[in-house]
């Protein structure tokens, strides 16, 4: 009965309006190359064109659908379209959802979580789009006000998230954590030849058949003592 | 200006995305009030991160100026993909990023690659996005005990890429990482007797993080 209530109140209007937002807003991508095609009739050769879409795709075409794959677990499906519309995924709106299923104290893909991590995502969203606003209209005038220690210390905000977001669930899976930063030290320390996106889906992915194996094998054992 | 409108569809996904949400929270079990606070937190941890898209920001408008840059940091794209995508279209012209020839035309060639880049990631999230979700129930079998388990197994896989790729690129990343993870784990035990604490754990952690950064440049 609930699952039916929640499926009709959240779940169908989410898919129905991340398909629209995310394919609607497609064309309105070529606004700024249109724009400059009709006003400055500057529009690059179709050849080149082709050669540059070729050659970006050959390095990021994998990550189209490897990367919503991999997060997928952890955002959900109204997630999803939210982290893909708006970018920033790993820095910002993964840690934010996060942090917010962490401070009301919900489970990460259980219905409150995807509630939770749907608000707390819709919050850093509109953060970003007011820095982003600030930063494009007095930007440079802004970064000239700040200290230059405060310009160095904010290029490593990066390793910091990610610090603090591995300990958060590192807390809650030591076992996992342990597998988890084996499998990336291996790989990048030693390998090293792998492609990022593969480094990604090994960690991830093998992670995840850790998980399985060790639930698995605690079930057993509390089943046949 | 046209910028403009696709920038607009990201804050009215937001707006939409909030309103379904607080309409269904009564169905599990949430409250309006964590509702709210939930957007608050996650309005205040984006903070930091965003300072340092600011950064970028600056020095990407030096390069393809502001109304785009304000365009692909708002919208789908992160900083590293965007100058990739930028080079990329720069030297299908034959031309150098930044140099004098990047004029009008190898602009245009960067502005094409980054949308058809954008692009990709719409087509397959708009199109395949809730067909996730169904092969996501099949793997687990509906079990809630295993989602949570693969769950936080994902994202520790994905942190711990994440967390060992900067560490390894220089010490004074590795110290943020450390230190950042340590201040993390201490916060934790803390806030287990004054959760209030809790939604600030990020940021301090974040901020111990970086200045342990800042120190280890300055010691080496």
């Amino acid at each position: 009965m609930e699952e039916q209530a929640y499926k009709e109140i959240f779940t169908k209007p989410i898919v129905r309006w991340g398909m629209i937002t995310l394919l609607g807003s497609i064309p309105f991508c070529f606004g700024p190359a249109i724009y400059l095609a009709v006003v400055y009739h500057a529009i690059p050769p179709v050849h080149t064109i082709l050669t540059a879409w070729f050659m970006i795709a050959s390095i990021y075409g994998v990550e189209y659908f490897m990367t919503p794959i991999s997060y997928f677990p952890i955002l959900g499906v109204s997630g999803t379209y939210m982290a893909f519309l708006s970018g920033n995924i790993a820095n910002m709106r993964v840690p934010c959802a996060i942090v917010a299923q962490d401070v009301i104290g919900v489970e990460p893909a259980t219905k409150q979580g995807e509630i939770i991590a749907t608000l707390g995502m819709a919050g850093s969203i509109i953060t970003n789009l007011i820095v982003v606003t600030i930063a494009a209209v007095g930007g440079n005038a802004l970064m000239s006000l700040l200290p230059e220690v405060v310009l160095t210390a904010l290029n490593y905000v990066l390793p910091s998230i990610f610090g603090g977001l591995f300990a958060i669930f590192a807390v809650k899976h030591p076992r996992y954590a342990v597998w988890g930063v084996s499998v990336a030290l291996v790989l990048l320390g030693v390998v090293k030849i792998l492609p990022t996106w593969a480094v990604v889906v090994c960690c991830s992915f093998s992670t995840i058949g850790f998980a399985l194996y060790c639930t698995k094998r605690d079930t057993q054992k509390t089943s046949n003592p | 200006m046209t910028a403009i409108p696709a920038v607009f569809i990201v804050g009215l996904q937001a707006y939409i995305f909030s309103k379904k949400a607080y309409k269904a929270a009564p169905l599990c079990g949430l409250t309006t009030h964590q509702c709210n606070k939930a957007f608050r937190v996650g309005a205040t941890s984006a903070v930091g991160p965003a300072m340092a898209v600011f950064i970028v920001m600056v020095g990407m408008m030096a390069v393809i100026g502001g109304p785009m840059t304000w365009l692909r940091l708002s919208f789908i794209g992160a900083a590293p993909t965007e100058l990739t995508a930028t080079t990329i279209g720069a030297k299908a012209m034959g031309v150098e990023l930044g140099s004098a020839e990047y004029g009008l035309t190898a602009f245009t060639a960067s502005v094409w690659t980054m949308t058809l880049n954008g692009c990709g990631w719409l087509l397959f999230c708009g199109l395949f996005t809730h067909r996730l979700d169904k092969v996501m129930a099949k793997f687990t079998k509906g079990n809630m005990k295993i989602m949570a388990e693969v769950c936080g197994a994902a994202v520790l896989g994905t942190a711990s890429y994440l967390a060992a790729d900067q560490a390894l690129k220089s010490s004074p990343g590795l110290a943020s990482v450390l230190a950042s993870a340590v201040t993390m784990i201490l916060l934790i035990k803390i806030s287990e007797k004054h959760p209030k604490l809790k939604e600030y754990n990020l940021g301090i952690a974040m901020i111990v993080g970086m200045i342990s950064a800042v120190l280890t440049l300055n010691f080496t």
